[in-house]
Order: C-alpha cells, then structure tokens, then sequence
C-alpha cells in the first residue's frame, strides 16, 4: 500500500478508535458519571436525575451511542456542555483555546526537529569527539527529565528569580489584539513554554536521529562515499542524514503524540491557556464531558501534525512515494 | 580498523557460545552504561537502607516548616514540617514499583505481539496497524481521562500505561524476528519437523530476549516518566506520598515560600534515576543493534 494512503488509513481508525473510547469510558463507570459527579458534589438526588436528564444518560446504551456519533458528526462537533463552565458547549471551549496550543506545538516541534537534525548532521561529521559526546548526554538528560519539573525550574530562575519573563499566561492584559505590542507580548509569554517543550522534544530526536544515522554511518555506501575522497561535511549531510531520515517516519506520529502529551503538563505548570490546561482543569473539576472533548481534539491534533509531518517527509525522502 | 573486524568477526560467532557476554562486553565499553549503573545502584541502595537509617517518616511533621537543607534534614522541610529527603526515599516505592511492573508488562506483550508479528507475515499487517493506531493517542491526557474515570480501581492505570507501552518494543523485536527467521538454523530446524510454535519457543524467543531486555529498561524510563507526571496533576490520590505527588504539593507552596530545595532536590533524584534507565537502555540497544559495528 501506498505510504500516504497507509497513513490516512491510520489516522482514520485513530479518529474511530478515540470516539469509541470517548463513549465508552465514560459509561462504564459503576453509577454513571452524573452520579459520580454528585457525590463529589454532595448534590440530592432530584438533582442526580436532572443532570442525567439534561445529558441523556437515562436513555438505553444505543440510543446514547446513535445520538452522541450524531452529535459528532454535526457541524460544530457536539461533545455535550461542559458541567463546570456551564452552559458552554465543549468544542467552543476547546476551540476557544486550540490557537494557543497550536503555537506552542508548531513552534517547538519546528525549533527541536531543525537543532536535533543540526546536531545529528555535526556529529555524524566528527564521530566519537567531544560535540557527540556533550550532545549525546544532553539529550539523553532533557529524554528523562519530567516536563512539569523542568518547567518549574525555568519558572524558578527566569521567570520569579531573574524577572525576565512573564511566568503565566499567553499574552499581556493591557494589550489591543491585531498590534504590534501584541504580537511582542504573545513571544514573550511563549518564550518559556517553547523553551521548555523544545528542550525536551530536543532529547527524543536527537536520539532517534543519531540511532539511524549511525547505523547509515556503518552502511556500504558511506564507506564507499569516503573512499572516493569526499568531504566530511557532504559524507555528512547527502549520504547519512539524507538516509537517516527513513528511520524517523515510523516514529514521527509516536513523537509527536508525545510532545502533546508533555505539553499538556507544561500548559498546566505555566498556566499557558491551551488546551492542555483546559484538561487539567477539567480533572480539577470532575469535569467529564470537558474531559472527553480535550481528549479527542487532543488526538486530532496529533493527526494533523501527523500528517503534515507525513508531507513534509515525502518531500525530503522520495523513496516513501513509491 | 582491525579491532572493528575482531569484533564484527566475533559477533557472528557469538550465536554459538557466550552470546550474552558478547553483547555484555560491548555494552560495557560504553561510559554512559557505567555512569547509569553506578546511579542506579546508588539509589537502590538508598531506597533499601534509607528507612532503616534515615528517622523521619514522610507523613509526619518533623522539623520547622520551610527549613534549608541541613545535617538533620538533608533536603530540607517542606511548607507543614515535613522531611523532605524521606519524601523523595518513601515516595520512590510506589512511582518505581509501578513504573516496573506496567514496564514489563508492556515488554512481555510486545514480545508476543512483535515475534507473532514477524514470525507469522500473514498477521504482520494487521500488528503494525494496532502499533501505529496505539503510538498516535497523547498518553498522558488519556490516562489522564482514565484515572480520573475510575480513581477506585488503581491498577487500572497500570494495565492502560502496558497498552500504551507494548508498540516501541514490539516493533524493535520484530525486525529482529525478521532477520533471524530467513537464518540456515532456522531452516534446518523447519526441514527436521519442528513446527512454528517450537520454533518460535526454542530459537526465536531466546534470540529477542537480549533486545526485549533492553525496551524493558527503557520503558521502565518512559513509564516513570509518564506516572511521575499524572501523580503530578492529581491523579490517583495526592495524599499518597509518590515522586509526583511531592511536585502537586511543592507547585502549589513552595513559590511563595521560597523552599527551592523543595523542588530542586526531588527534581533531580527523579531525573538521575530516569535519565540512568535510559542510558543503561539506550546502551543495551546499540549493543544489540547488529546494524551498528563500532
């Protein structure tokens, strides 16, 4: 099958696979989660029989099961009203903070794939020496690092320490949207966050980056390629990173899947009103339905950047087209 | 260049005898793997002797409140009084322990499920797929929804954490299965009458078990560090001490206080016993890789 084709097939049953868990984990649980609610609510049991009113959890299974894929499937996307942030629907809640966690994504899976592929470029240039090495352990440091702590340490030292930047929020609060200060104020709130997220997602492809590209290092062809007296640096960059690149594709959707999974603890440290605090926020509250809203849209990000990603790999690596 | 051929040469030889001391010996070369060792030998040793030695309890108030490290309370007192070192000794068992456990889960049925998948090409298609379906969910918000669901049922998270975990290792084993399964002795073995499974039980499995070992180790790394962040939002209970829960506390207090050492200490154990999983495994792996002759 067709790489591509392979992929949206993936991306497709992934799409399948997160709804069924968004019905099903939900409804599962001994009572239900009206009453789960409640009891955390100390709420009588009139009140019980409302809420399950008012979220169809009276009706039989398939009833819930037809209404909820319908739901979905409307335009926009219908995941029920958040119990917290009531009455506002889930999606426009979540989408209302999609932009700030696409940023954070965009940017510091950019900024670490570009300086873990430089890197990996130098190193394979001069093997076993110093630059390897130091890049080596650092990456393997900033792999095992937790994301909330390391983000407490940059809140710690830049941000209540140092002063030099803002330690929560996504922009300023005296600033008219559409300007310039604008602009300047959202970079200086994400400044931290990005930092932090690059950072770590630095350590994960630096590491699968130089796995695959010492294993085009001990490949026939670079042998052969030194052997006709070319340089280091064209060795470096036309024959191993050009094929260490392979390698990646099977575990560009697993990567990313983990920077939106560090990044829901980095929003939630600094604050940054993404969606990933929005989720913490709705585990704060009990808050279910807002829960399994985060969660899919969650997952269709990592779709998305999936398959651009998958793009943007056909374009360096033609092989994958075929 | 003649030490790259002694070892490449002895590699090959290696499925005779010593196979694991072999790969042990490369494994040892490196300095990261002896770095990792000695850490983690370090906090074992720590973790067993430390209650004996160490006289605070976790749970009780012990000292003045916000107090700097010090002889008596070597990684200071948190914002009620409590020690801070044995926070980091007591609240290790249960983040390793189920770091451990969902570890070798997750190893044992991407054993399975990545020797099933090379071994048998029919089912490979759809193995891989389950694999790609089950790397492209976020782990953290969908344990997150999972143990916020069920708080009553704690091992629930554990099982979840296996069935995020199995993909990485499956597919590393199965491309080791892939390149075992074409071998002479292998065929030799299918000419003389042995059927798939005792195939799969008497060469197969002793082949992968070196690599199974090595994601072991790394996804006990992957694990802590996952749990270690869903203690940290509150999932599960909080009040349970656990390397996590130390940083719910510390993120809520320990700014206005001051008490760095309060997230510094802590902070850093976690790190340096994650971070020496990973380089024990990392170096496991690229001793194992027979792609690599360094």
């Amino acid at each position: 099958m067709n790489f591509i084709r392979k992929r949206i097939l993936i991306a497709i049953i992934v799409f399948i696979v997160a709804l069924n868990l968004d019905f099903f984990l939900p409804r599962l649980v001994p009572g239900n989660i009206a009453q789960t609610y409640a009891s955390g609510h100390l709420m009588p049991t009139q009140d019980v029989q409302l809420i399950e009113a008012r979220f169809g959890l009276n009706q039989p299974l398939y009833i819930q099961y037809f209404d909820f894929i319908k739901n979905v499937f409307s335009w926009p996307p219908y995941f029920g009203v958040s119990f917290q942030f009531y009455p506002q629907p889930v999606t426009s809640l979540v989408l209302s903070r999609t932009e700030w966690t696409l940023i954070l994504i965009a940017a510091s899976g950019l900024i670490a794939a570009v300086w873990a592929f430089a890197f990996a470029a130098v190193s394979a240039m001069r093997r076993g020496g110093k630059f390897e090495m130091s890049s080596l352990y650092s990456s393997i440091i900033f792999w095992s690092i937790p994301g909330f702590w390391f983000a407490m340490l940059l809140i710690w030292v830049f941000g209540v320490s140092l002063r030099w930047f803002p330690i929560f929020g996504t922009v300023g609060y005296n600033v008219v949207p559409g300007s310039m200060s604008y602009a300047l104020s959202v970079i200086w709130h994400a400044v931290l966050p990005v930092t932090t997220l690059s950072l770590i997602m630095y350590g994960h492809y630096y590491i699968i980056l130089r796995g695959s590209s010492q294993e085009a290092l001990a490949s026939d062809y670079v042998i052969a390629a030194r052997g006709r007296g070319l340089r280091e640096r064209v060795v470096s960059l036309k024959y191993v990173m050009r094929n260490s690149i392979l390698p990646v594709v099977s575990l560009l959707g697993f990567s990313i899947a983990q920077l939106v999974s560090i990044e829901v603890v980095v929003e939630a440290v600094y604050s940054y009103a993404g969606v990933g605090d929005l989720i913490v926020d709705a585990v704060l509250y009990r808050d279910y339905p807002l829960i399994e809203g985060t969660f899919f849209y969650l997952t269709m990000v990592v779709i998305l950047f999936g398959l651009f990603g998958d793009f943007l790999l056909i374009k360096l690596d033609p092989r994958l087209t075929r | 260049m003649a030490s790259k051929k002694k070892q490449s040469s002895s590699l090959s030889l290696s499925f005779k005898n010593g196979r694991f001391g072999i790969l042990y010996s490369i494994f040892w070369k490196k300095t990261r793997a002896k770095i990792g060792t000695c850490i983690l030998l370090f906090f074992f040793v720590l973790l067993i002797v430390g209650p004996f030695l160490y006289p605070y309890s976790p749970y009780a108030i012990s000292g003045a409140k916000n107090q700097p490290p010090s002889l008596a309370h070597v990684f200071g007192t948190d914002y009620q009084g409590k020690d801070v070192l044995s926070q980091v000794i007591y609240g290790a068992y249960p983040s390793l322990l189920a770091g451990i456990v969902s570890a070798l889960g997750g190893t044992i049925l991407g054993l399975l499920l990545g020797v099933i998948a090379g071994y048998f090409s029919k089912v490979e298609g759809a193995i891989s797929a389950a694999s790609d379906v089950v790397i492209t969910f976020p782990a953290i918000p969908l344990l997150v929804m999972i143990g916020m669901l069920y708080p009553q049922i704690d091992q629930l998270l554990i099982l979840a954490l296996i069935l995020i975990l199995w993909p990485v290792a499956a597919r590393a084993i199965r491309s080791q299965v892939l390149s075992v399964k074409n071998r002479p002795y292998v065929e030799a073995a299918k000419a003389s009458g042995m059927g798939d499974w005792e195939i799969i039980r008497k060469i197969i499995i002793p082949e992968v078990t070196a690599i199974a070992f090595a994601w072991f180790v790394l996804s006990v790394a992957t694990a802590i560090i996952i749990l270690v962040a869903l203690e940290f939002l509150g999932v599960g209970s909080p009040d349970v001490v656990s390397w996590g829960s130390i940083f719910y506390w510390a993120q809520q207090f320990a700014f206005y206080s001051g008490d760095w050492w309060w997230v510094l200490a802590p902070g850093i154990s976690i790190t340096l016993v994650t971070a020496a999983f990973a380089m024990i495994g990392f170096s496991l792996e690229e001793a194992m890789n027979p792609r690599l002759i360094r």
